[in-house]
């Protein structure tokens, strides 16, 4: 039964392709219907009379109408609402599927050959298994979010068409079992979340997107040079913990090699928001809808760190970088990431923006644990990857309550609004203490880890200044996400009441602040019944250090 | 007496296109199914041909001694007849679409279909002369294509590209003095006709013959620095820029390079010299500099002009890799960029047929009046890009691998600069596709409300290609095998 491998894959992807395909010819009626009513207004200037012998056109004529009307209204109709329950329903099938297929046995499938030597194989190992879980829930708490949220968006079905596709891209990821698969996948990733980041369409909206795709495929490209030395060093891409390296082949190529990997990391580091192709972060983030921008910072961004992760410890082996000059390039520029996004989400004053930096920054802390390729270290990077993945999807679906419902998007905006929505505002405080990582939250156990794992590496001055770095960077943290909650809650004197729901926010607001408490809660689990998260991580940093 | 084959594929395009003017056709549908059906037909016998290989060699005529016109089918040869015999029908059937607007098409058929047998014939070219000879027609008789709309910028265009091609062909001359004056025979060998003793007394003569020579002949895959007369050449009807400026004229550059260097002078004299590193520097700085131009130009036609120049070098960089994984690289990627940029070409053609409209700037929100084009365009525009999973990705990982294997620091730097090129390929081709499908929230689709889907006989040419790219992609096996097996026997 390997074959089930492909199945949480492929359904999504088919029918989210289904989707898009409506969507794409629902657009093209539209755009056909604004030529021919260009020719209708020009009949419009000839007598009544003429105009009264076509009745089709007339008929033509409302059908325009009925597609003008605001989206709101077309869902009340009832007639439009369908693609809402059908991406519902699509994912919570995708995800059972996803789970069920990867926490029940050892699992692979090679589907076929892209260039010789080159199979697209699939198979699940403990890694896939922790970031396809990760992916999976943060999935679904995003599309309940989104079910509500995308109701006063246009267009939902090809929003909802690539959601679906993007996810059954995500789990290839996730399920690639070797690294020419997973760049595959990597390169759908993004080809495939691009329409989502534009999707408002406003010229702000395709730029930043534009911005995205060409940081994206610049790493991708890096990524891919590195391939082709691996491929070349290599005995084979096969994902195998500790690497597949060649020594013989390697010898007298090391100068080579090592600049090749150099390359992949800084391409790899593009998605993940690793100075210095983080640039895309902070324009693609506040542009996209929320539950985008809640899975680009959650999900997306951490494929570059399981690239990364991959494309190291899984091919290369961490052997061949100890104590060379890329891991300390590695490190140094991790820690530059870790301290300089805490301090631009510092004087952010844009909320979506501030948390973009923010996970510009929070990346950076897993990449700077695996930097120092200690065990200890690659534990609170890995446990850091869920909780930081659950926590930010939370702040993001936040942040898109406080955008849509009140039109809120600067910080100062929010004072007093602990007041009118306090459970939203409790969750907030919640996953901003993860985020920090204050104790019993989960972020205090990923950090403890990093931080002791670094102590121990032995890498010289960085031994001392990586956990400094990340203490510093944990008190801007505190700086730049505490204030909104304490303003939140507690307004001062002059606040009056004046916060007013925006006309036309429809939809259940409580069905939207569920899946926030549910991350929220989910962020507190992993601080304070940490042990099975860490021994499963334990397990997997020791199978490749 | 399978050879005299080979010489029926090379008339019969010719006599064909000679009749054009001469024949009088009861309407323009008549002259399309003459000129399909002879291209058809043409193609049918090349491909007959290439399965039933004739063994022998074809001496048409004598000069004096040993120079003569001979026709041989070899491996390479034959990778280049099925290319040609492949798109000629699809770019034709195409063509007649196009046409139907443009002036005196009449003697634009007749060079066109002439064209085909003339790049049959250096597919099948036995020795060097032979090929300049057809090298030589070969700019001559696209000449009249480039000039064709007889306006003042397309004379200008014409006469550059006469300038370039006969400053080409005079390098690529003195090439091929040496060659037939120093080497063993006239034909190609795989490997070399320089006796290895002998070459030694006078190796750095024959290296800078070499340089001469492949510069001469690179001028036509246009090579910088003499690559400004492709995107000039754009202003011939698209047809043209599809097919020759695309596809046959720049690959017969690449073709004779690769004749030049693995069949005359042979990577035995030439691999590790500083001849190789001649070469190599302005194939790299060509990648580049093509992706980037090509980056800057806001015109359609001409911008993809400059990703052909970027893209010729890719092959040329396989060629001067020198080693036989280079040759099956490059092969791949001539196969596998023709019907990539044959069909974004076609696509920016259907557009001007449909539109008049040139510029970049101008297509905003046109894919959704034309979306099967510019779904397609997408198609080839990915597959330049190199994503897996479509052509683009095979050939270029081909090329890498070979240039890792081969080693130098060059070797590594232009798997760089392909990487390099790649992203902006990306960019240029990339940045089209969201400007017709995103043309921003508030745009005016009234602007647009013209613009028509092309007929079947444009759709079906460019489907034919993507179809192609999708297969290759997917299943590339069977046609790197051949290609390696045709490059190992160097």
């Amino acid at each position: 039964m390997d074959g089930l491998l492909i199945v949480p894959i492929v359904l999504p992807v088919l029918a989210g392709a289904l989707l898009v395909i409506l969507a794409f010819r629902e657009q093209l009626a539209e755009v056909r219907n604004v030529g021919s009513g260009k020719k209708e207004s020009k009949k419009g200037a000839v007598p009544e009379n003429k105009r009264g012998t076509a009745p089709e056109n007339k008929k033509g004529l409302a059908l325009e109408n009925n597609k003008g009307l605001a989206p709101e209204k077309r869902w009340k109709s009832g007639k439009e609402n369908w693609p809402f329950f059908y991406a519902g329903i699509v994912v919570t099938v995708s995800v059972v599927l996803a789970l069920v297929v990867s926490w029940t046995g050892e699992r692979s499938v090679t589907l076929f050959r892209l260039v010789d030597g080159l199979p697209v194989m699939f198979r699940v190992d403990a890694l896939g298994r922790l970031f396809v879980t990760v992916t999976s829930v943060v999935w679904l708490a995003a599309t309940v979010y989104a079910v509500v949220y995308m109701k006063k968006e246009e267009k939902q079905k090809r929003y909802f068409g690539f959601w679906l596709l993007l996810y059954g891209v995500l789990v290839g990821i996730d399920f690639s079992g070797n690294l020419i698969t997973m760049y595959l996948f990597y390169e759908l990733m993004t080809l495939v979340s691009v329409p989502l980041v534009l999707h408002s369409g406003t010229k702000e909206a395709v730029m930043a997107a534009l911005k995205y795709l060409f940081y994206s495929l610049c790493g991708a490209y890096g990524g891919l040079f590195g391939i082709f030395f691996l491929y070349r060093y290599c005995d084979s891409l096969a994902f195998t913990p500790g690497g597949t390296l060649n020594a013989a082949a390697v010898q007298g190529h090391e100068g080579a090699l090592l600049l090749a990997v150099f390359v992949m990391l800084i391409g790899f580091g593009a998605k993940a928001g690793m100075f210095p192709l983080h640039a895309w972060l902070p324009a693609a983030h506040p542009v996209a809808p929320s539950p985008a921008s809640a899975v680009l910072s959650a999900v997306i961004v951490k494929s570059g760190v399981l690239a990364v992760i991959r494309g190291v410890f899984y091919v290369a082996g961490a052997e061949l970088l100890r104590g060379t000059w890329v891991q300390y390039s590695w490190i140094v520029l991790s820690l530059l990431t870790v301290f300089m996004g805490s301090l631009l989400a510092f004087r952010e004053q844009g909320f979506k923006k501030r948390l973009a930096y923010s996970s510009v920054s929070q990346v950076s802390y897993i990449l700077f644990g695996l930097a120092v390729l200690t065990p200890g270290a690659m534990t609170g990077a890995l446990v850091h990857v869920a909780v930081h993945a659950f926590v930010k999807c939370g702040l993001f679906l936040t942040a898109g309550i406080f955008l849509q419902r009140f039109g809120y998007t600067k910080v100062g905006q929010l004072t007093g609004t602990g007041k009118r929505m306090p459970g939203l505002m409790w969750c907030y405080t919640i996953l901003s203490l993860a985020l920090i990582g204050i104790p019993p939250a989960g972020g205090f156990i990923s950090k403890w880890y990093l931080a002791e794992g670094a102590l121990q590496s032995g890498t010289g001055i960085f031994a001392w200044l990586g956990p400094v770095v990340l203490l510093v960077s944990a008190l801007l943290t505190a700086g730049y996400l505490l204030p909104v909650a304490l303003r939140g809650f507690f307004p001062g004197v002059q606040e009056d009441d004046s916060l007013q729901e925006l006309a036309g926010a429809g939809g259940n607001v409580n069905l939207q602040v569920f899946p926030i408490a549910l991350l929220a809660a989910l962020a507190l689990l992993a601080g304070v019944l940490p042990n099975m998260l860490i021994e499963y991580t334990e397990k997997i940093a020791a199978s490749v250090l | 007496m399978r050879e005299i084959m080979m010489l029926i594929v090379v008339l019969l395009p010719f006599f064909t296109g000679m009749l054009v003017p001469l024949l009088s056709f009861r309407s323009r549908k008549g002259m399309w199914i003459y000129l399909e059906t002879a291209v058809c037909i043409n193609s049918a016998l090349v491909l007959w041909m290439l399965f039933h290989a004739p063994e022998g060699s074809l001496t048409v005529f004598r000069f004096t001694g040993s120079l003569s016109v001979t026709l041989r089918l070899d491996g390479l040869g034959a990778v280049f007849a099925a290319i040609a015999a492949l798109l000629w029908p699809l770019a034709t059937l195409y063509a007649f679409a196009y046409m139907k607007q443009e002036s005196s098409e009449k003697s634009f058929y007749t060079f066109y279909v002439i064209t085909y047998g003339i790049a049959l014939g250096v597919a099948l070219a036995e020795n060097i002369l032979t090929m300049y000879f057809f090298f030589e027609m070969l700019s001559l008789v696209t000449l009249p294509l480039v000039m064709h709309e007889r306006t003042k910028e397309a004379v200008r265009a014409s006469r550059m590209y006469l300038f370039y091609m006969l400053g080409g062909a005079a390098f690529a001359f003195i090439g091929m003095t040496f060659v037939l004056a120093y080497g063993s025979t006239s034909s190609f060998v795989a490997g070399g006709v320089f006796d290895p003793a002998q070459a030694a007394d006078r190796k750095d003569n024959l290296l800078l013959i070499y340089m001469l020579c492949f510069c001469g002949f690179s001028v036509k895959t246009a090579m910088w620095p003499f690559s400004a007369w492709l995107p000039r050449a754009s202003v011939a009807p698209t047809p043209v820029t599809a097919l020759l400026h695309a596809v046959a004229v720049v690959n017969t550059g690449a073709f004779a390079a690769m004749r030049v260097t693995y069949y005359s002078f042979g990577t035995e004299l030439l691999r590790g010299t500083w001849a190789q590193w001649a070469v190599m520097l302005p194939v790299l700085i060509t990648i580049v500099y093509g992706c980037s131009r090509a980056l800057k130009e806001t015109h359609f036609k001409r911008r993809l002009a400059w990703s052909t120049i970027s893209n010729l070098s890719y092959i040329l960089f396989g060629v001067v890799l020198m080693t036989p994984l280079g040759l099956a690289g490059a092969l791949a990627h001539m196969v596998c960029h023709s019907f990539m940029k044959l069909c974004s070409f076609l696509c920016a053609g259907a557009v001007i047929h449909k539109t008049g409209r040139e510029y970049i700037h101008e297509l905003d929100g046109i894919g959704w009046r034309m979306p099967k084009v510019f779904v397609m365009f997408t198609i080839s525009a990915l597959a330049l890009t190199g994503v897996p999973g479509l052509s683009g990705f095979v050939s270029k990982w081909y090329l890498v691998k070979a240039a890792l294997d081969s080693g130098g620091v060059l070797a590594y730097v232009g798997a760089g600069a392909l990487l390099v090129s790649a992203l902006l390929t990306a960019i240029y081709m990339l940045s089209i596709v969201v400007r017709v499908f995103f043309p921003g929230k508030d745009f005016d689709y009234r602007k647009v409300s013209d613009v028509k889907e092309p007929n079947w006989m444009m759709l079906v040419p460019i489907g034919a290609a993507v179809l192609f790219i999708v297969f290759i992609g997917l299943h590339s096996g069977p046609l790197t095998d051949m290609l390696e097996q045709i490059a190992g026997v160097i």
